[in-house]
């Protein structure tokens, strides 16, 4: 009896010497792991053009009919990503999404990513449909916003060449 | 299950909101002074139409949806299903494929075994040890977050092969996970051997012998500690334990202390065959294609979750989507054990019985049926309108 307890305390004891394993979380955080799926992004190339281009494919794909998507005809006055259309209205409801991470596969631009934010949190169900803007990535410089106007013939491909991916 | 005659007992109904469930079931104890002289099990709480979900998307989707059967089993759940549906296809997934499905499957069942002893002890007032089991259970976790990318549903199947692929970096970091997954097993092992008071709540509490639990249809390891050698990965090995052959682990006292043997003995074999599967891990492919109508056809597939045998049905008619999917869990198989064997122990027991067996309320709450006079099947809105406003009267 007398042995147990002492062996019980010598166990506390040395825990106090110990790293601890918890962590403080709001101030400090855990970064995720390379294939963590979280909150989508939708990217941008370099020149600032949309990556997206209204295809549906990810609303198709996904099991938990998540995602609503509408497609308008892009202009060279006007070009929100390169081809024919883009995405008008791109929203997904965070509430009904599962983070499978299937309209990522789905995807045949690789617009639409899953990103490292895991901290979604909504004051009322509305406010869980999250719009194309607050899913785009931010625009890099001022001077890329989309709509952009480009010169006629260039972006005429919606699809660019790929190779395999990495990850 | 039948609702107890109640006259000159007193009963004891626990449920379906209760601080001590975790999640919602009923169950009634009918108690003489402290002892139980009979019990009931009330489930379906949580029926959420997964199945007839699944008959509304396509092969593919049902993926993700079945994974969401179980929280803690999902990926045996996606392999089940996955299967039979490249069983229906005629398709063979390539060795390597079938080869990280049975390492996620057993980290899996790591994961799901240390959580069960955690909770377990919880449930034996045992806290040290839930804690500490919990603890160490970050670590698998925190593996099948490196590995897969999710800690819990780990998306890992599509059909005809898996998502992920391992890398060097990777297996070095899941031998050091298990190495010290290893130690604190045998820990714990000499913990739940040792520990006097934790004896005394575990040892010839609900001791059920090897006929009751052939006669019940235990699964798992639950019917493992009874002495029944049930293990689906050893009598009809799917996915890659063909190649990676598992241990029969069994006990012969039947009682809650042999369950928890039989589990930690369970982990320290899946460390063993984890090691196996990096040491020997065959190259090659991770998919191979599968079209996306299936072909028309039946199928039976089984395999073995942490908590015993999961059986899915799975019935093509050559379309795109499924024509029906039944789900049958282990947790299903072994309500009828914790009824039975409940009977001459304390109402205190009670907690350790239930959670003896690993019960998962959210996987067996899987049909609703309705037992009429009758005995017909179906019913119109009319008549379970009426049957409600008679019921409620």
């Amino acid at each position: 009896m007398f042995r147990g307890i002492l062996e019980g305390m010598r166990q506390t004891l040395r825990s106090f010497f110990e790293k601890p394993v918890t962590i403080q979380y709001p101030e400090q955080k855990r970064p995720v792991r390379a294939r963590f799926k979280g909150r989508h992004v939708l990217k941008r190339y370099e020149n600032g053009l949309e990556k997206c281009i209204g295809c549906a494919l990810c609303a198709a794909a996904c099991p938990a009919d998540a995602i609503f998507v509408e497609a308008a005809e892009n202009t060279d006055e006007r070009r929100f990503s390169p081809g024919e259309r883009y995405a008008s209205t791109y929203e997904i409801n965070m509430l009904r999404c599962i983070y499978c991470g299937f309209c990522e596969d789905a995807c045949p631009t690789e617009a639409i990513v899953l990103g490292d934010n895991y901290e979604l949190s909504f004051m009322d169900r509305a406010a869980s449909i999250y719009t194309k803007d607050m899913l785009l990535e931010p625009v890099p410089a001022v001077d890329k916003l989309t709509p952009q106007s480009t010169p006629p013939g260039v972006f005429t491909r919606s699809v660019p060449e790929m190779k395999d991916p990495e990850d | 299950m039948e609702k107890q005659d109640s006259n000159g007992k007193f009963i004891v109904p626990i449920g379906p909101q209760h601080p001590a469930l975790k999640e919602p079931g009923h169950f009634e104890f009918a108690v003489e002074g402290e002892i139980v002289t009979g019990a009931a099990v009330r489930l379906g709480y949580v029926h959420r139409g997964i199945e007839k979900g699944a008959e509304a998307r396509n092969w593919t989707q049902n993926i993700y949806l079945l994974e969401r059967v179980c929280g803690i089993c999902s990926h045996i759940h996606a392999t089940a299903y996955t299967l039979g549906v490249e069983k229906l296809a005629n398709v063979v997934a390539p060795p390597r494929a079938q080869a990280i499905r049975t390492l996620v499957a057993e980290l899996e069942r790591i994961h799901s075994h240390l959580l069960w002893l955690g909770v377990a002890a919880h449930e034996g007032g045992f806290d040290t040890l839930f804690m500490f089991s919990w603890r160490d259970r970050e670590t698998v976790m925190d593996l099948l977050e490196m590995i897969t990318g999710n800690r819990v549903h780990y998306s890992t199947n599509i059909l005809g092969g898996v998502k992920i692929d391992l890398d060097d970096e990777k297996i070095t970091a899941i031998r050091k996970g298990l190495d010290f997954l290893e130690e604190r097993t045998h820990h714990y092992l000499k913990v739940i051997n040792t520990d006097e008071t934790f004896l005394g709540r575990t040892r010839d509490v609900g001791t059920m012998s090897r006929q009751q639990a052939e006669e019940l249809g235990a699964v798992g390891p639950t019917a493992r500690a009874s002495g029944v050698p049930r293990d689906l990965r050893v009598e009809a090995p799917y996915a890659g334990y063909h190649e990676f052959p598992v241990r029969l682990i069994t006990a012969t006292e039947g009682d809650l202390h042999a369950r928890f043997v039989v589990r930690m003995n369970e982990c320290l074999d899946c460390y063993r065959v984890i090691r196996e599967i990096l040491d020997r891990l065959p190259g090659g492919e991770l998919a191979t294609r599968v079209p996306r109508r299936i072909p028309e056809g039946e199928t039976i597939s089984r395999v073995e979750a942490p908590r015993g045998e999961l059986v899915y049905f799975i019935k093509s008619t050559g379309g795109d989507k499924p024509d029906r999917i039944k789900v049958r869990t282990p947790s299903l198989c072994n309500w009828g054990t914790v009824t039975s064997v409940a009977v001459g122990h304390k109402l205190a027991d009670m907690p350790m019985l239930l959670a003896g067996i690993d019960p998962c309320f959210s996987c067996n709450d899987r049909m609703v049926r309705v037992n009429r006079p009758d005995q017909s099947q179906t019913w119109s809105w009319e008549n379970l309108r009426q049957y409600g406003i008679e019921y409620y009267r």
